[in-house]
């Protein structure tokens, strides 16, 4: 079965030339619930930005559901929905605005960009919040209008950027309840998080980052086998859970 | 199974993304209509003052040139400043904002061409100049000094200078690091030039001196061609200018066009 997503060996290399991936591999089978995980800095954005190309490639591959994303971009992109680290919007618009104009951007047509933007409102609450600018509402409002966003072209592969950073534990909760839907629905998830709790919960499958490359990946059972997640994953980053806790005190 | 969480089919290949297209022309046009004292109303505002200044208030003392009231002769110049700063304006600010708040990446991630994404914008410059030039002649139409003896080489100069200041407001707007670089080429470069190029006096009236300066120009054949196509007066040739004019156009499209596909500016 073609994968949802095969990276091979890339890189990226700024102007400055700070290498920020290098040589990267990964694959993420269709209908997998993927985590990406890593420190800051290790090149969890990057590897972001340039799958959906807000970043250019200096070598490798990246294909998405066999479509080269490079080449075939256009292609690539209609199957890719991104909810980014950043808050990345015009902070005037409303929420109805912000996600018609990406809806209009893929194509939809208005009838069935109507229809699906009445159902992300109500699905992330949104409903009492239409008229007002992105920049009057609050930090967990401004989360659910990127992730409505994310979804308006139904994407095949979703690719969640810290989708819980600065979320309460009610929206947080919720999230997970739809993240989980969409994935029993057929949607693939790559998400990277700083909360392994929620790796743990949702993802099958985990890859972990650092400076640039892959240090382990792996079905998550694996992970968890020993010490545990956190244990594994400051393994694999060179941060020893003792030096952590020496550095602490 | 709810239709929120169906995934998309695998899309047949797009060979123009009309959708995409009108949504980023729709889209700045909604901009647009936020800020309309700034978009629309300045530039009638000071087209107005400049009519009355010169069409009433200097215009009478002084003598006609090649046959017509200095308000006819005043009004393409004082039409193509505002074009030009409208084209310029609304390229640059239409670039740069999108990057400044980084929402330029929700067009980076879509199914759009580089070809569409210029277009758009574009588009929306087309809409604004016309916009501003449409006010502007109806301000002129009130004070009796409008004229336009030739509709398609108005219609040609005013759509050819729009996408010229259109493009040149792009690059400006994807080179740009601040807001002060983006004023730079208005400051140093747009506005002497189009105050030298016969906005206010024919080429004759300049000091011997300066007169080659207004053959090389490019702004002295823009106003001098929508002059021809007002009121039928000419100091150059008008060929000379269509060509030069076209061929800026070419130079700058080719080269807004690179500079998209590498992503300078725009993509990390």
């Amino acid at each position: 079965m073609t994968p949802a997503l095969r990276v091979t060996d890339l890189r990226k290399i700024y102007r400055s030339g700070t290498v920020a991936v290098d040589g990267l591999s990964l694959t993420v089978e269709e209908g997998d619930f993927f985590g990406f995980l890593g420190p800051n800095g290790a090149g969890k954005s990057t590897t972001i930005h340039c799958i959906t190309g807000i970043a250019t490639i200096t070598s490798g591959s990246i294909e998405i559901f066999g479509v080269d994303a490079v080449k075939d971009y256009r292609e690539a992109r209609r199957l890719v929905g991104l909810s980014p680290q950043e808050f990345n919007v015009d902070v005037f618009a409303t929420p109805v605005q912000i996600v018609d104009w990406v809806g209009g951007y893929f194509g939809i047509r208005k009838p069935e960009r109507k229809r699906r933007i009445a159902e992300l409102m109500e699905r992330f609450e949104l409903t009492d919040h239409l008229k007002k600018p992105f920049r009057a509402l609050s930090g967990g409002l401004k989360r659910r209008v990127i992730l409505a966003r994310a979804l308006i072209n139904k994407p095949k592969l979703l690719i969640l950027d810290e989708p819980t950073a600065g979320v309460d534990v009610e929206l947080r909760l919720d999230l997970w309840r739809y993240l989980a839907e969409l994935n029993r629905d057929g949607t693939t998830i790559l998400l990277t998080t700083h909360y392994l709790e929620e790796v743990e919960r949702l993802c099958r499958n985990i890859a972990i980052v650092n400076k640039g490359k892959i240090v382990r990946q792996g079905p998550k059972e694996s992970f968890l086998a020993g010490d545990g997640l956190e244990a594994a994953y400051l393994g694999a980053t060179g941060a020893k859970p003792d030096h952590v806790a020496a550095g602490a005190a | 199974m709810s239709s929120l969480s169906v995934p998309a089919k695998v899309p047949v290949k797009m060979i123009i993304n009309w959708i995409g297209l009108w949504t980023i022309i729709r889209r700045e046009i909604q901009r647009l209509l936020r800020v309309p004292i700034q978009a629309f109303l300045a530039p009638w505002i000071s087209a107005l003052m400049f009519i009355f200044i010169f069409g009433y208030v200097v215009g009478p003392r002084i003598a006609s040139i090649g046959g017509h009231k200095y308000l006819e002769f005043v009004l393409p110049g004082i039409l193509m400043m505002n074009i030009v700063n409208a084209a310029f304006l609304q390229a640059t600010s239409q670039v740069y904002f999108q990057r400044f708040m980084k929402y330029v990446e929700e067009a980076l991630v879509a199914p759009l061409s580089y070809a569409e994404m210029i277009i758009g914008t574009l588009a929306a410059v087309v809409f604004r100049a016309l916009s501003t030039a449409f006010g502007i002649l109806v301000i002129a139409a009130v004070f009796g000094g409008l004229r336009v003896v030739s509709i398609p080489e108005f219609v040609f100069w005013v759509l050819i200078v729009s996408l010229i200041f259109g493009l040149l407001g792009m690059a400006v707007g994807l080179w740009a690091k601040n807001f002060e670089q983006l004023t730079v080429l208005n400051i140093f470069f747009i506005t002497p030039l189009s105050f030298v190029g016969g906005v206010f006096n024919t080429v004759s009236m300049l000091p011997p001196w300066l007169k080659w300066l207004a053959w090389g120009n490019p702004f002295f054949y823009f106003i001098n061609g929508l002059r021809h196509s007002m009121i039928g007066f000419n100091e150059a040739p008008e060929p000379l200018g269509m060509v030069l004019s076209l061929t800026f156009l070419v130079i700058l499209s080719v080269a807004v066009w690179r500079l998209f596909a590498i992503g300078y500016g725009l993509r990390e």
